[in-house]
Formats: structure tokens, sequence, C-alpha cells
């Protein structure tokens, strides 16, 4: 367990240089950024096991969630700390970067997956910031559909729903997303439920949900009132 | 500029017929007042729903207010688990009942501050790596929120007092903000502009004696790029003659240097 800490600027600079370098060259060793000047002491109280194997985004957000708790901290103190969340990634930036089992070569994605933007429009797609801010918001059961890939990978619903403030904000639809596309046997989404041509996909539901919200006020609505008034396409869904 | 085309027939509220208020515990903020809900004009139903909302980005919070005739505030208004609350705005819905159809709607409210003088501009330090400032414009409906660096020493009182900040930053701020009003969200009107901080800052420009010109609406046949970028210029000048206390004090300081 080390005390948690939070990059600082040049930290940050440094970060993002290893990044796009490692992208290039795969055997960089990962510079030690966890002295000053390149990060600095956060939260006293919180510590993070640098070497935990975290297999999902849900198994990451929740180890976070635990962290926070046990340090009586809370989530509005830290969902704004940006270098907070990009120290993280740079902890556990192994296992954020996939290795392609035919190249062997790390795959490593656009920097906002690894530095934390500090543009709400990005904040999402960090990998350890964006699974926290999800499990925050939704709790363990509505999550599950947003967090149940590997902590590498960046899934469509993070992508679709939560970049949609509308969207992530409301319970509601949460639970109608999940009741049309989590597949309960499985424990995975629905098959086709991300495709782009099967009737009552997704972003059907999304646009269906951004005509609706200009009339109805969809908060005061239950996930029975909104499967109501959704049309036919999306039936087939409920009873897969 | 998004179009904004109302099929729906809900009502806009306007921003003069709401106060809300942020009530402050030591500095903080803790919970907030809605005090007052003019609708007379609005013919709303007795029985319709006011709901106001805190949000900002991912928080948001909704608390009931009871109905257009019992109005009735809450027994708690505590913003104290959303984040962000120094930049949360507020939304008033009024929903009908059975079919919760949305009746009347005022989007992107600043609450007043208790001195009734609301800051246009609500400022954030954080650290911008190697910039001084930035604008912040998330948000078409939200006001923009100035960034100050704040890895630069007693930058807080710098921003507050220091001369030489009120006459290199605050002139190009102004710039950049009616620059985005006017060329990037535009303008719908200059007397009853939609969105509620260009309706501040509108405000702000004639206060200086810069009136705001048909030319600056974006969508219309009277919109001149030109003479829109004019008035920009004359806003920003206006605002440095304004302030020339400030320009006057730096001459000095580097008189005084010399």
């Amino acid at each position: 367990m080390i005390k948690a800490r939070a990059l600082s600027v040049d930290g940050e600079k440094k970060f993002k240089e290893y990044i796009s370098t490692v992208r290039e060259n795969p055997s960089t060793p990962r510079p030690n950024l966890n002295t000053a000047p390149f990060s600095i002491e956060f939260i006293r109280e919180l510590h993070i096991e640098e070497s935990i194997a975290l297999n999902s985004k849900a198994e990451l957000a929740h180890y976070i969630q635990e962290q926070i708790r046990t340090s009586d901290l809370k989530r509005e103190d830290v969902i704004d700390k940006n270098l907070f969340w990009s120290w993280l990634a740079y902890i556990w930036f192994d296992q954020l970067t996939l290795f392609a089992p035919d190249t062997g070569n790390r795959i490593v994605k656009e920097e906002a997956k690894y530095v934390c933007s500090r543009d709400y429009r990005d904040y999402y797609r960090h990998l350890v910031a964006g699974p926290y801010l999800i499990l925050s918001l939704l709790g363990s059961r509505l999550s599950r559909i947003f967090l149940h890939s590997p902590v590498y990978t960046h899934n469509d619903f993070i992508e679709q729903i939560a970049s949609r403030q509308f969207l992530i904000t409301h319970l509601n639809l949460i639970e109608v997303v999940d009741l049309l596309y989590w597949d309960e046997n499985k424990s995975r989404p629905k098959q086709g439920a991300l495709s782009r041509n099967k009737p009552g996909n997704l972003r059907r539901f999304i646009k269906v949900i951004q005509q609706l919200e200009l009339t109805y006020d969809i908060y005061s609505l239950s996930k029975d009132d909104i499967i109501r008034i959704l049309p036919d396409e999306f039936r087939n869904w409920l009873n897969q | 500029m998004k179009r904004r085309l109302n099929f729906t027939g809900r009502k806009r509220i306007k921003r003069d017929q709401v106060t809300i208020n942020f009530i402050k515990h030591r500095d903080f903020i803790d919970s907030f007042n809605f005090i007052n809900f003019d609708h007379s004009d609005l013919e709303l139903p007795a029985n319709a729903c006011v709901y106001v909302e805190a949000y900002y980005r991912t928080e948001l919070k909704r608390f009931p207010f009871g109905t257009i005739e019992n109005f009735s505030a809450p027994q708690s208004t505590s913003l104290t688990d959303m984040a962000y609350r120094q930049n949360l705005k507020f939304r008033v819905l009024v929903v009908e009942t059975r079919s919760k159809k949305i009746l009347a709607v005022a989007d992107g409210i600043s609450p007043d501050s208790p001195s009734d003088r609301r800051p246009i501009l609500p400022v954030e330090f954080k650290d911008l790596g190697n910039r001084v400032w930035e604008l912040n414009f998330e948000e078409e409906e939200t006001s923009p929120i100035l960034l100050i660096n704040e890895r630069i020493p007693d930058i807080h009182n710098i921003a507050k007092r220091d001369p030489s900040f009120f006459v290199y930053v605050y002139p190009f701020v102004l710039h950049d903000i009616l620059n985005h009003m006017v060329f990037v969200d535009g303008i719908d009107s200059i007397t009853d502009p939609q969105i509620e901080w260009h309706h501040d800052w509108l405000d702000f420009v004639s206060g200086m004696g810069v009136q705001p010109k048909k030319c600056l609406i974006k969508d219309s046949d009277s919109h001149d790029q030109s003479e829109a970028s004019k008035w920009i210029e004359q806003a920003v000048e206006a605002f440095s003659d304004r302030y020339q206390k400030y320009f006057q004090a730096m001459i000095m300081k580097g008189e005084e240097n010399q």
C-alpha cells in the first residue's frame, strides 16, 4: 500500500511524454513519478495498492470506492481531482494498457484514457475516473452494463451514455437501459445492443429519449412509464 | 448557434421571475433558498408540480416545491453531497401532474448572491500548467468560467487587486467572452436573449454605455460581422476606460521602479 498522490503539472507532462514514447517503443521503462517534484501527497488517509490485480472496470471502481469510504472521504472530495486520477492511471498503467496477443505490443490508447481531462466532455473517458464516476452515480447494479468489461477497454455504453449529461444523471433511464440491454443469464450486454442496424438498439434509444425529453419530465417517470411511451421497436428487447 | 424550436408549447420562465440564493455556512455552500417565483403571466394550472433542480456536469439533484397553488419548500435543500458546488446552476420546472408533460421551464439559472449582486464571471483556481488563465465554455446554457492558474504564488490577491492583472488579463477575458457569445453561440435577441449569461453580459456592456445593436443577432438579416466585431472592440475600450485607475497605477508603479 502506498499513500495516495496527485501528479504535479511536471509529473503530468512527464506522464504524457511517457505515454507518447511507450506507444512507439513498448519497452520504454516507466519513469518514477512517485516523488517530488512529479507528484505530491494527495490525502494522507487514503492508501492505494499499487500491485492489485483489477480484472474488470467494476472491480476497479469498487476498489477505489472502498478505499475512499474507509478513509472517511466522500465522492465530492475526489471527483474533480484530475491529477489524482491521472496518478492512479500512472501507477496502474501496465494494467490499463493491453498487450496484444499476436504482436506482444502494448496497446496504448488516446491520452485522455490515462491523463484525466479537465474538460468534462473527455473526463468520463479516463479509464480510472470514468468507472468510479459511474459507480458512484449509479450504484452497483445499475453500473454493471458500463463496468462489465476489462479495465483497459472503453465500451460503447460508456461512450454513448456517460458522455450525455441528461442520460447519466437520470437513474430511471439507466434502469430502462439495464432492463432492455442487460442479459441477466449471461451477465453481459445482450447481443446486438450496440448494433447500428438492429431495431431498438442503444443509439436509437438515445435518439428517442432526446425527443421525449422535449415533452416529458423524464425525471418524474418510472421505468415502467418510460417503457410504455417507447416505440414498439423496443419491445423485443424486453423479451430476450 | 443551436436552433431552439419549441414544438411542445411549453412556456419559458424568464430569469427575473425566479429568485434563488445560495445559503452559505463559513463560506461553504450549504443549501439554497428558492424565494420567489412570479408565474402570474404564465397561466399555469393550479395543481401543476413545481421542481427545482441543482446541476453541474454529472451532478443533479431535484427538489419538489409543491404545486403552483400550494407552493412549499421541501424540508431540506441541502447541496452538501454535490461536487462542484460553486458552479451549480438551477433549473425550475413546472410539470403537469398526470401526463408528466413539462409546462414551463427556466434553465441555466445562476443563484443570486445575498447582496443581490450576482457575479457574472465565476472564477476557479486550477493548475493550468504554464498558462496564466483560460476561459471555460463548457455548455451553451451555463456562463463561462475564468480559470486562473493556482500555481502562481499569491494569485488570489493578484487577481483581485494587482493593476497589471487588471490591465493585462481582464480586457482580453471580456473580448473572448463577447466574441464567443456573438460568433460561437450566437445571440437570439438583444433585449431578451434565451441564454441567461448572454443577458448578463449584454447588461454588463450596456452598463458601460455601449448599447447592444441588432447587428449582433446572428440569425437575422441585420447581422453584420464587421459591425459586431466593432461593437466588441467598443465594449473592451469602455471596460478599459472604466478601470483606467488600474492602468494609471500600473504606469506609476513602472515609473517608481525606473
